[in-house]
C-alpha cells in the first residue's frame, strides 16, 4: 500500500446549524494526481481549508503529510503549495514582489524555476499587481506554488482563469511536479482536464462521499454508450436480441441508444453487426458520465 | 434612481452614523449657558479668548458680544465643520472611485446604465447628505438650546445651512478631484489635502486678519456667515455656486476619463524587488507608505498647534482662560497644560491612525490574503501579531518624529520652563494609551472580527472625555479614566509613570489575548 500523504476520515465541519462537509473520506497516495470534483458548494473549497488548517474540523480525523493541520498547521503548511479559487493580492505590489514575499515567508525557493515557470506561463512579474487580470493573478500563484520546493500542491479550481494556452502549461507543469516525487490534490470543474491529469478521483455532493477510487475502475464499472440505426424490419426481433441483462435501451424511431456494460460491449456490438445495421457508434464511459450522472442525482 | 438607493444601502453605516454624531455634538448647546457662573466671569472669558491666538488659530475669531450661543459656534461650530468636512471626503470617495475600484460597479454599468448616471447618483447621495446635515444640526439646536442666551431660530438654521454647505463643498470638490485621482486612496489623500489647506487659509485669515481669505476656505463659512451674529444668508450664496460648479467640473471631467482610472496616469512596472524573510517585514513593508503620510501629517499639525500656543499660556499666566481651552489648560503650569493638550490631540490622531491599522488584519483576512500567507507555513497567530507589532511600532515612530521636531521648535516660540523636555515627554507619553487602542482592536480583531468595528469605541469615549469632559460637566473621577490624559509632566520633582505602565500592560495583554483567540477560531473568509 502506498504512503497516504492526505488521510481523511469521517470529516464533518459544521458552521453553525449549516452542516458543510458531512463525514468524508478523502484518501491521496503520495506521487498521485487526486481530482477533487463536485457541483458547486459541495464542500470541496471547506475540505481544503481543512487540509490547510485554515477551518478546525468539527469531528473526524484529518492528517496530510502525517500531521494533523489543527495542531500542527505551520508545520504541514510549510510542505503545501496553495493555489486558491479567488486569488486576491496585494495591489500595489508588482508581482516579482509577491513572488519574493512568499518565497522570503516559506525560506526556501528556487529562482531558477520561479524564472522558468514565469517565463512559461507568459507571466510579466514587473507590472503592479492591480494592473493585472485574474488570469495574471492565477499565474502570479501559480508560478509561487510549482518553483516552491514543496511535497504536496493543494490546487483549488487553479486554471479558471486561463485561456487554453496557458492550460496546456499547466497540465504540463502537473506532469513535472509529480515527475518530480510531488502529489497533487486538483479541485476542478474541467473535466477533461481531470480526465488527463488525475489517476484517482474523489466526487462529493453537498459535503457527503459521492464516489471514490481509480479512474480507470470506475470507467470500467460504468456503461459505455452504443447507437445504432436499424433495418426497419427487422427492429423488433433485433430490440429483442439486445434486451440482455444490464443493458438498458432507449429505442428512437429508426436508431436504438444503448447503455451496455463493459463486458457486454462486444456481445451487443456482433448482435447489431449479425443484423446489418448502420452507424455504429461505441463511446466508452468518461468521466463526463460519471460526473452527470451524479448532478442528476442531485437534481432530483 | 435604483443605484442611487443601491449605493445608500451598501454605504448605510457610514451614511447614517456620522450626521448621527454631528447632530449629537449640536445638542450640547446648554453646556455653554452654564460654564460660566456669572455675566463678568464669562466677559473677562470672551476678551481674553478673542485675543487668543491659539484659540483663533484653532476656531476663528469670536464676535462680540459672546452670548454662549456665539461661543457654541465658535468652538463646537469648529469641531462640527471639521467632522463634517472629514466626513464629505470619506463619503466622496467611497460613493464614486471606492465603488469603481472594487469592481461593483462594473457589474452595474454592464446592467444597461449610463456612464454618467453613477456620478449623478453619486452626487443626488451628497446633496441629500448636505440636507440632513443642514435640517438635523438646526433642529438639534433649536430643541435643545431654546432657554440659551443669544439663540435664534434664524441663527440655529444658518448654523445648520453652515454645517451642511461645508459638507457639500468639500464633497463636490472630492468628487471632483476623484475623476482626477488613479485610484480611491489617492482620490481621499487628495481630498483630505484640501480639507488641510482649507484649515489653514482659515486659520491664516482668522489669524493675520485677512477676513477676504475666509471667502476661499470652506471652512470659512462660520466666519463670513456669522450665526447668531448677523445670519448673512448671502454669505451662503457663493458656497452654493462654487458646489455646483465643482460638481458640473465633475461630470465633464468623468466624460473625458476611463472607468476606473483618474486623468493621471499611474505608474505600472516596476523592477523592485521585495527582501522579506517574516511577516512582520512584510507587514512593515506593506504600511511603509501609509506610515510616512501619517508621520508627515501628524508632524505638521502636532508641531503646528504646540507653537501656535504662546498666546494662550500668556494669558493663562496673566488671568484665567475659561471654556473649553481653559478646561484644557487645567490649573498648573499653563505650559504644561497647553503641552499636554497638544499631546492629547497627538494621541487622538494617532489612535485612529493604530485602530485603521490593526482592523487593515480583518481585511487581509477576509480577501483571502491571510489564507496565501499562513499558506507558506506562516503559523496561525503571526499574521495578527505582526499587525499589532508593526502597528505598536509604528505609533512609536509618528509620535517621536513628531515629539522630537515639536521639541526642536516650539521653545523658540513658546515661553516657559522646560518646553522641550516637555513637548518631548506629552507627546511621546501618549504611546501606552494608543497601545490601548491597538490591543482592543487587536482582541476584537482576533475574537470576534465581527463586531471588530467597535474598536473605535475606546477612541471615541477617550476623545469625548478628554476635549468635552469638562464641558458636558463629567465628573472629574470618570474623566481621569480617559486614556489620554494619564501623562505625568516630565519636569515636575517626580512623575509618576505608574498609570502609563499600567496602560502599556494592559495594551499587551489585550494584544496577547487577541493573538492567542485567533489561533481557536476559523479563518474568515468572504
Amino acid at each position: 500500500m502506498t504512503e497516504l500523504v492526505v488521510d481523511v476520515a469521517a470529516l464533518v465541519k459544521r458552521f453553525g446549524v449549516f452542516t458543510a462537509v458531512d463525514g468524508l473520506d478523502l484518501r491521496v497516495g503520495r506521487g498521485e494526481v487526486h481530482g477533487f470534483l463536485g457541483p458547486n458548494g459541495a464542500g470541496k473549497s471547506t475540505t481544503i481549508r481543512v487540509l490547510l488548517g485554515l477551518y478546525r474540523a468539527t469531528s473526524g480525523r484529518v492528517r496530510v503529510l502525517g500531521h494533523d493541520p489543527a495542531r500542527r498547521a505551520a508545520e504541514v503548511t510549510a510542505r503545501i503549495s496553495y493555489v486558491p479559487g479567488e486569488v486576491t493580492l496585494w495591489p500595489n505590489l508588482t508581482g516579482q514582489e509577491i513572488l519574493d514575499a512568499f518565497a522570503g515567508l516559506r525560506g526556501r525557493r528556487d529562482a531558477d524555476a520561479e524564472r522558468r515557470l514565469a517565463d512559461a506561463f507568459a507571466l510579466d512579474p514587473r507590472r503592479l499587481v492591480r494592473t493585472y487580470s485574474k488570469g495574471n493573478r492565477q499565474k502570479v500563484v501559480l508560478v509561487a506554488a510549482f518553483a516552491a520546493p514543496t511535497d504536496l500542491l493543494i490546487l483549488d479550481e487553479p486554471t479558471s482563469g486561463l485561456d487554453p494556452l496557458m492550460e496546456e502549461v499547466f497540465q504540463q507543469c502537473v506532469r513535472d511536479a509529480v515527475a518530480a516525487g510531488r502529489t497533487v490534490l486538483l479541485s476542478s470543474h474541467i473535466l477533461a482536464e481531470v480526465e488527463d491529469l488525475c489517476d484517482t478521483v474523489t466526487i462529493i455532493k453537498d459535503g457527503r462521499l459521492v464516489e471514490s477510487g481509480r479512474l480507470a475502475d470506475m470507467r470500467h464499472l460504468a456503461a459505455s454508450t452504443v447507437t445504432a440505426r436499424l433495418p426497419a424490419e427487422q427492429a423488433v426481433m433485433i430490440l429483442q436480441q439486445l434486451r440482455q441483462p444490464g443493458v438498458s435501451v432507449d429505442a428512437g424511431i429508426d436508431t436504438v441508444r444503448l447503455a451496455v456494460p463493459r463486458d457486454r460491449v462486444g456481445t451487443v456490438l456482433a448482435v447489431l453487426v449479425d443484423a446489418n445495421a448502420d452507424d455504429i457508434t461505441c463511446t466508452p464511459a468518461g468521466l463526463e458520465d460519471l460526473f452527470l450522472r451524479h448532478y442528476e442525482v442531485a437534481a432530483r | 434612481m435604483t443605484l442611487t438607493r443601491l449605493l445608500v444601502r451598501r454605504h448605510r453605516l457610514l451614511l447614517a452614523s456620522w450626521p448621527v454624531l454631528l447632530v449629537a455634538l449640536c445638542s450640547t448647546m446648554t453646556a455653554y449657558q452654564d460654564t460660566y457662573a456669572t455675566e463678568a466671569q464669562r466677559r473677562t472669558a470672551v476678551e481674553l479668548a478673542q485675543q487668543n491666538p491659539a484659540t483663533t488659530l484653532l476656531y476663528g475669531r469670536l464676535p462680540d458680544p459672546g452670548t454662549p450661543a456665539q461661543l457654541f459656534t465658535w468652538e463646537i461650530g469648529g469641531f462640527v465643520t471639521i467632522l463634517a468636512a472629514i466626513m464629505a471626503v470619506l463619503a466622496a470617495v467611497a460613493v464614486t472611485r471606492a465603488v469603481e475600484d472594487d469592481g461593483s460597479l462594473e457589474l452595474l454599468r454592464g446592467c444597461g446604465i449610463a456612464p454618467l448616471q453613477p456620478l449623478r447618483s453619486a452626487l443626488i447621495i451628497l446633496a441629500a447628505m448636505a440636507g440632513v446635515l443642514t435640517t438635523g444640526c438646526a433642529a438639534a439646536i433649536m430643541a435643545s438650546g431654546g432657554q440659551v442666551e443669544g439663540m435664534t431660530v434664524a441663527g440655529a438654521a444658518a448654523f445648520g445651512a453652515v454645517v451642511g454647505l461645508t459638507f457639500l463643498i468639500v464633497a463636490a470638490a472630492t468628487v471632483a478631484l476623484a475623476q482626477v485621482a488613479p485610484t480611491a486612496g489617492q482620490a481621499r489623500l487628495l481630498g483630505f489635502t484640501v480639507l488641510g489647506a482649507s484649515f489653514a487659509v482659515r486659520a491664516f485669515a482668522d489669524t493675520e486678519h485677512v477676513d477676504v481669505l475666509n471667502w476661499v476656505s470652506p471652512l470659512g463659512l462660520r466666519a463670513t456667515v456669522e450665526p447668531f451674529t448677523d445670519d448673512r444668508w448671502a454669505a451662503l450664496l457663493p458656497a452654493l455656486l462654487t458646489s455646483a460648479v465643482l460638481a458640473l467640473t465633475a461630470v465633464r471631467l468623468c466624460a473625458r476619463r476611463e472607468f476606473g482610472t483618474g486623468l493621471i496616469r499611474r505608474h505600472d512596472t516596476s523592477t523592485s524587488r521585495l527582501r522579506v524573510h517574516t511577516t512582520v517585514g512584510l507587514i512593515a513593508r506593506l504600511t511603509r507608505s501609509s506610515v510616512l503620510a501619517w508621520t508627515v501629517a501628524v508632524a505638521a499639525i502636532g508641531t503646528l498647534f504646540a507653537t501656535m500656543g504662546s498666546g494662550a499660556v500668556e494669558q493663562q499666566r496673566d488671568g484665567e482662560i475659561g471654556g473649553f481651552l481653559g478646561a484644557q489648560l487645567g490649573t498648573g503650569d499653563p505650559a504644561a497644560g497647553y503641552l499636554a493638550y497638544c499631546g492629547t490631540l497627538v494621541g487622538i490622531v494617532v489612535s485612529a491612525f493604530a485602530i485603521l491599522s490593526i482592523l487593515a488584519a480583518r481585511r487581509a483576512e477576509e480577501t483571502g490574503l491571510t489564507g496565501l500567507v499562513l499558506a507558506t507555513g506562516v503559523r496561525r497567530w503571526t499574521p495578527v501579531a505582526a499587525h499589532a507589532g508593526v502597528t505598536a511600532a509604528a505609533s512609536a515612530v509618528i509620535l517621536t518624529v513628531t515629539g522630537v521636531i515639536s521639541a526642536m521648535i516650539t521653545p523658540a516660540v513658546l515661553d516657559g520652563d522646560d518646553i522641550a523636555v516637555r513637548s518631548l515627554g506629552y507627546t511621546i507619553g501618549q504611546w501606552p494609551a494608543i497601545t490601548v487602542m491597538t490591543g482592543c482592536a487587536t482582541l476584537l480583531v482576533g475574537a470576534v472580527p465581527r463586531l471588530a468595528v467597535l474598536a473605535w469605541l475606546p477612541l471615541l469615549a477617550s476623545s469625548v472625555l478628554a476635549m468635552l469632559g469638562d464641558l458636558l460637566g463629567v465628573p472629574e473621577q470618570v474623566q481621569d479614566l480617559g486614556f489620554f490624559g494619564q501623562v505625568p509632566d516630565v519636569a515636575a520633582e517626580n512623575p509618576h509613570a505608574g498609570a502609563l505602565l499600567l496602560l502599556t500592560t494592559i495594551g499587551a495583554v489585550l494584544i496577547l489575548l487577541g493573538t492567542f483567540a485567533v489561533t481557536r477560531r476559523d479563518l474568515r473568509t468572504e
